[in-house]
């Protein structure tokens, strides 16, 4: 059975324009085709009358593979005790954990929800493998790694040297061997001076032992994705994560998009969860939303883009970051548990659990301060829902945070129960906005596609596209989401039916196959006269600075369980 | 440090460790070789013990959990008191099974009592045949080798230690490997005798005789045994690679049985103590960077990971010159060849770190220490221990078994990972313990994304939970618990306390290993493996986490696959028998 017809659907399909039209949409081998070409009396019809049938959900950040993943594993058994799922086989596999469930409930969950593509976006290169292995064992989903790159020491080399071709030729040799999609940067810099100071540093702060800036690190990374023209260019977790009054550096960071030579009219850089870095105040008792700055700082610069980080109030977490500095000031607000890895050469990582509290100040505030920036901008295309998944809430909750954009009533709801000093202090009880179910399939399909450079075949429903389809039990002539809310979240919750790659994997919000997905990574050409440069460049770097030689650095497609490799015309000069 | 029993014999504390020897004579011949049992058979003593007993080269050696008789050399790094055998089928028969609820059974620290005798020393099948090995037959053979086309293949990891070197550079003609430049002796001996004490064929086990048969024969009936069984435990995986270990603990979910690798009784506490601090790590590259101190705590690298000092400690780093501008600690209860290389030795008394490490804490906050000595270790050290601690610029501390194994445990491990998140309020401080078996680390890691819990996982319920000093291998066997083992490249039988392994003697057992080892005389189901960095590609987890591919040089023996493609193929069929197949 590789032919499907899905007939009667109210279909949501921005990137070609459909919005809530009855059509149907035919699945052959795996594509999307047009309806003309499948026999209905061989395919297999479904009937999705009075449902919704949107292209398969994209999060483009959420923590769910490699290394950090793993230590939170490990060091939260607590997670996995009381969140168990037998196994049914050979439909499904055990489930188990929460905050950092197996990778079977990863893929499983997100496939209930109808995601079925996620990027994880921090993975240090020297154990990239490790994230390789883990995303390889999700099931169901397709996935992308971004590679850390901003305290890699080859890297602030040679951009302290001023070579910003061959830093893009570095980059594009990373991004190759590594097999990841694009770069990433976690508090710039700072794992430089964590591993040598144990603290952090600010964006115009000196890099210990570098006589550059993280502003620096940030333009000239930028400058070298726009080389590479990656799809996307850099994804940047800001300096001063979690400190009052961060917002300023976050208005920084997304004013460096104007120095950076752009080669294109495409964003220059993402801020991710912004929440985290959207703080006013000049500590955690004045603390105070800079959700209003950050909103109209991205009006009126086109080259950022944004993720919201938002917090889900009521749950726990475990927060997990590159951003060591950071971690290591949370475990002593929380004092519990904390672990920290220190990785030659690229990187830090920190990990410490948390709960959001709904009765607490502080994350009250960090609560309004995502909701403010989506509804303030109500910029779909550019500000996609992300929970940092699992450092600010949890990726299941999406529901529930689509609802809360999509509701007045049900962020009402929640305001009743949160901590009101906090509230009077913050605009978001004035604001009425409400997304309609059409800019909900932008910010989770769309827009995170486009973003990610893979909407020629993902994000839609157009033909050509991957078959990678959800169908939601809800009926949107029939109900008015926003006084319905609970409806829809319950519908998003658990899909109708979930069709990966032409394959039904969810009916009725259950498991019914357990298939596994591709992993997309980039290979940026590199000019023929710069490889031999790189070459005695990366022997003599390695020689210098890893504990393990160059030949096992490079991962191959072999060691992958289904690569698909996205080669990309760059503008590196020979 | 001694008793005295009423009968006047002296009660001694046992402890036990790796030796080079041990691990060159294991990979060079086997351990059922001459040269094992002349590195593993033989316990030392102080030779002041040794006059008091009168003990001229031999003593029976005994306690309530066995007895054997071993030849005695003396060393006077052995304090009085105390008695060393290497890690080993002799030691076993002594050591304590009982894991108190962590899993790890009390391999070091346990009482015995020495007497002079003349009887004959405890041979292997001895030890076996009280153990109530099955067959005592092995089918060892050299796998064919032929000289030809020679090739050197560079940046070849060693399959051997947690260090994972992978800078070795191998000679080969034809398919005999002939030289190994970068590996250490332990490497040496694996590479250049890859071929010889192999198993070559599938076994079952037919009217108490091994008997040859096909390999699809003996996945079949290895099939059958799991498939049968109620709670079959899947054991070893240390000793292979990621895509094994994935396909371990599927068949362990599809029979509602058991996963568990070797950490339960290695670094099993390290990881309870994780579960409950968290943890401070580093990889080596940060070490070699910055470690201005580097501490070896319970831990012996010198004989149990040989390059590991050259490697990280000698090594010039951006921010260190190499061995020069480092200090070095060792740790431990006697004096090993490691302590030789270092700037201060601290002869800890064993089973007492806990006590050492609590009086560091205390000293780095500079809270008084009122006794005059601690663990052994006089007062004046330990403050002048926790003054290198803060003012290291970055301290690293390496540990071993000595700290998992003895006294409080994994609260050992608890109490090293607070010490050392406290240095962190003053300097830069990690902690990383040293992994034994190559892939051990990887084992944990696997077992960890597939299931949540780093090992000791049970699926009775058909979703995975650990309960350690339940679900663990070590109490599982000495309880009874289990009614079938999967073995996988591990020897448990040379590893686990009598009390343990007599339990292999009494249900049916696969064994899937490259080479005969003493489970294997436990065996129902023998069948052979091939070795992964040198028959087979995979990867593996270096002991700081960094995952590693190893590479393929030659060929396997005829007829012979891959670990991985082995439980593949049994997976496949657990599945058709037990019907769990898409319609
Ligand atoms: S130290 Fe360990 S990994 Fe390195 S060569 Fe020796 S045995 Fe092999
Ligand atoms: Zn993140």
């Amino acid at each position: 059975m590789n032919e499907i017809l899905i007939k009667n659907g109210f279909v949501y399909d921005p990137i070609n324009g459909i919005n809530g039209e009855v059509l149907d949409i035919a699945v052959r081998d795996g594509r999307i085709v047009d309806p003309s070409r499948v026999d209905p009396s061989r395919a297999l019809v479904i009937d999705a009358k009075g449902k919704v049938v949107m292209p398969g959900g994209i999060d483009i950040h959420s923590h769910i593979a490699g290394p950090k993943v793993n230590i939170g594993r490990l060091m939260r058994p607590e997670d996995h005790y009381l969140t168990n799922k037998p196994h049914k086989l050979p439909h499904r596999r055990a489930e188990t954990g929460l905050t950092v469930p197996n990778v079977f409930r990863i893929g499983y969950e997100y496939a209930r929800m109808g995601y079925t593509l996620v990027v994880e976006p921090a993975t240090p290169p020297i154990k990239t493998r490790h994230t390789h292995e883990e995303l390889d064992d999700i099931p169901i989903i397709d996935k992308a790694a971004f590679v850390l790159v901003d305290s890699n020491w080859l890297a602030l080399d040679l951009i302290t040297e001023g070579s910003r071709e061959f830093l893009a030729a570095y980059f594009a040799w990373l991004l190759s061997v590594t097999k990841t999609y694009s770069l990433k940067l976690v508090d710039p810099g700072s794992d430089v001076a964590w591993i040598l100071t144990g603290r952090g540093i600010d964006i115009d702060d000196q890099i210990p032992s570098y006589n550059i800036t993280p502003r620096d690190v940030v333009r000239e990374m930028g400058n070298a994705a726009q080389l590479l023209n990656l799809p996307h260019k850099l994804h940047i977790h800001c300096n001063r994560l979690g400190y009052p009054g961060n917002y300023l550096t976050t208005l920084k960071t997304m004013d460096i998009a104007k120095d950076i030579s752009r080669l294109s009219e495409a964003p220059a850089l993402h801020i991710t969860h912004v929440q985290f870095t959207g703080y006013k105040g000049d500590s955690w008792s004045t603390l105070e939303s800079g959700g209003e700055d950050i909103a109209k700082a991205l009006k009126i610069n086109k080259y950022v883009t944004l993720d919201l980080g938002q917090v889900i109030l009521g749950r726990s977490a475990t927060t997990m970051t590159a951003d060591a500095p950071f971690e290591y000031v949370l475990y002593h607000l929380t004092r519990w548990k904390w672990a920290n890895a220190d990785t030659e050469v690229e990187s830090a990582a920190g990990i410490v659990p948390y709960s959001y509290k709904k009765r607490s100040y502080v994350n009250t505030i960090q609560w309004v301060i995502g909701l403010e920036i989506a509804l303030l901008t109500r910029d779909p295309w550019r500000v996609v829902p992300t929970t940092d998944h699992p450092n600010a809430g949890l990726f299941k909750d999406y529901p529930i945070l689509l609802s809360w954009l999509i509701s007045r009533k049900a962020r009402e709801e929640l305001m009743k129960d949160v901590n009101q000093r906090a509230l009077r202090k913050a605009i978001l009880p004035s604001l009425d906005t409400e997304f309609s179910l059409y800019e909900i399939a932008i910010m989770t399909r769309a827009a995170p596609a486009k973003l990610l450079g893979l909407d020629k075949f993902k994000g839609h429903l157009g033909v050509g596209a991957d078959a990678d389809i959800a169908i939601y039990d809800i009926d949107p002539k029939e109900l008015d989401l926003s006084r319905n809310y609970e409806k829809f979240v319950k519908a998003f919750k658990k899909a109708w039916l979930v069709i990966k790659n032409g394959e039904i994997v969810v009916r009725n919000g259950e498991i019914v196959k357990t298939i596994y997905g591709k992993t997309y990574y980039a290979e940026p050409s590199i000019p023929e006269e710069l490889r031999k440069e790189l070459d005695v460049f990366l022997r003599k770097k390695f020689k210098e600075y890893y504990s393990v030689s160059l030949d096992s650095f490079y991962i191959r497609d072999h060691e992958l369980r289904n690569p698909v490799k996205i080669p990309i015309e760059t503008k590196i000069k020979g | 440090m001694s008793e005295t029993k009423t009968h006047g014999e002296k009660a001694f504390v046992l402890n036990t460790g790796r030796s080079l020897m041990q691990g060159i004579s294991m990979e060079a011949e086997s351990k059922w070789s001459e040269k094992y049992f002349n590195a593993v058979a033989i316990a030392e003593m102080n030779p002041s013990d040794i006059a008091k007993l009168g003990i001229t080269d031999r003593a029976r050696i005994y306690n309530e959990n066995g007895s054997v008789v071993l030849r005695i050399r003396p060393n006077s790094n052995v304090p009085a008191g105390e008695i060393y055998i290497p890690m080993g089928p002799w030691a076993n028969m002594l050591t304590d099974p009982v894991t108190d609820g962590t899993g790890m059974p009390r391999l070091k620290g346990t009482k015995v009592f020495v007497e002079q005798t003349n009887e004959p020393l405890t041979s292997l099948i001895d030890i076996l045949k009280e153990l109530g090995a099955k067959n005592l037959e092995i089918h060892m053979e050299d796998a064919p080798v032929k000289t030809g086309e020679r090739r050197t293949v560079e940046n070849v990891v060693c399959p051997f230690c947690g260090d994972l070197c992978d800078h070795l550079i191998i000679e080969i003609d034809g398919n005999m490997i002939v030289k190994n430049t970068g590996g250490c002796a332990i490497s040496s001996a694996k590479f250049l005798n890859y071929h010889k004490h192999r198993v070559l064929k599938p076994y079952l086990r037919h009217q108490g005789k091994l008997i040859e048969v096909s390999l699809d024969e003996a996945l079949d009936k290895a099939a059958e045994i799991l498939a049968n069984s109620k709670y079959p435990l899947i054991f070893g995986l240390a000793s292979t690679d990621i895509e094994a270990n994935r396909y371990a603990v599927e068949l362990a979910e599809l029979t509602h049985g058991v996963v568990d690798n070797t950490s339960v009784f290695c670094h099993g506490p390290t990881a309870l103590a994780v579960q409950e601090a968290g943890a401070v790590r580093y990889t080596f590259g940060v070490a070699i960077h910055l470690a201005d101190l580097v501490i070896f705590w319970g831990c012996n690298p010198l004989e149990a990971h040989p390059n590991h000092v050259a490697r990280i400690v000698l090594r010039e780093g951006r921010f260190i010159k190499g061995r020069k501008s480092r200090k070095i600690i060792v740790i431990d209860t006697r004096r090993t060849p490691t302590a030789n290389l270092a700037d201060l030795f601290i002869q800890v008394e064993p089973g007492r770190d806990y006590e050492l490490i609590t009086a560091l804490r205390m000293a780095i906050k500079d809270l008084d220490i009122e006794a005059p000595s601690v663990a052994g270790v006089p007062k004046e050290k330990v403050l002048e221990l926790a003054e290198m601690m803060k003012t290291a610029k970055y301290g690293v501390i390496f540990f071993g078994l000595g700290l998992t194994m003895t006294g409080a445990k994994y609260k050992n491990i608890v109490a090293a990972i607070k010490l050392v998140q406290e240095l962190n309020e003053w300097t830069k401080f990690g902690l990383l313990p040293m992994r034994g078996h190559y892939n051990v680390a990887g084992s944990n890691q696997v077992s960890l994304w597939a299931t949540g819990y780093p090992y000791a996982v049970d699926y009775a319920r058909g979703f995975p939970r650990m309960i350690i000093g339940v679900t663990s291998a070590t109490d599982l066997l000495a309880n009874g618990d289990v009614d079938a083992a999967l073995i996988i490249a591990s020897d448990p039988v040379a590893h686990l306390p009598r009390k343990a392994a007599e339990h292999l003697s009494r249900i049916p057992v696969i064994v899937i290993d490259a080479k005969w080892s003493l489970t294997t005389a436990f065996a129902d189901v023998i069948i052979p493996g091939a070795y992964v960095g040198i028959e087979c590609e995979g990867s593996a987890y270096r002991m700081d986490e960094v995952p590693i591919r190893l590479k393929k040089l030659v060929d396997p023996p005829p007829g012979i696959l891959c670990d991985s493609e082995v439980l593949r193929r049994l997976v496949e069929k657990v599945k058709l028998k037990k019907g769990v197949v898409y319609e």
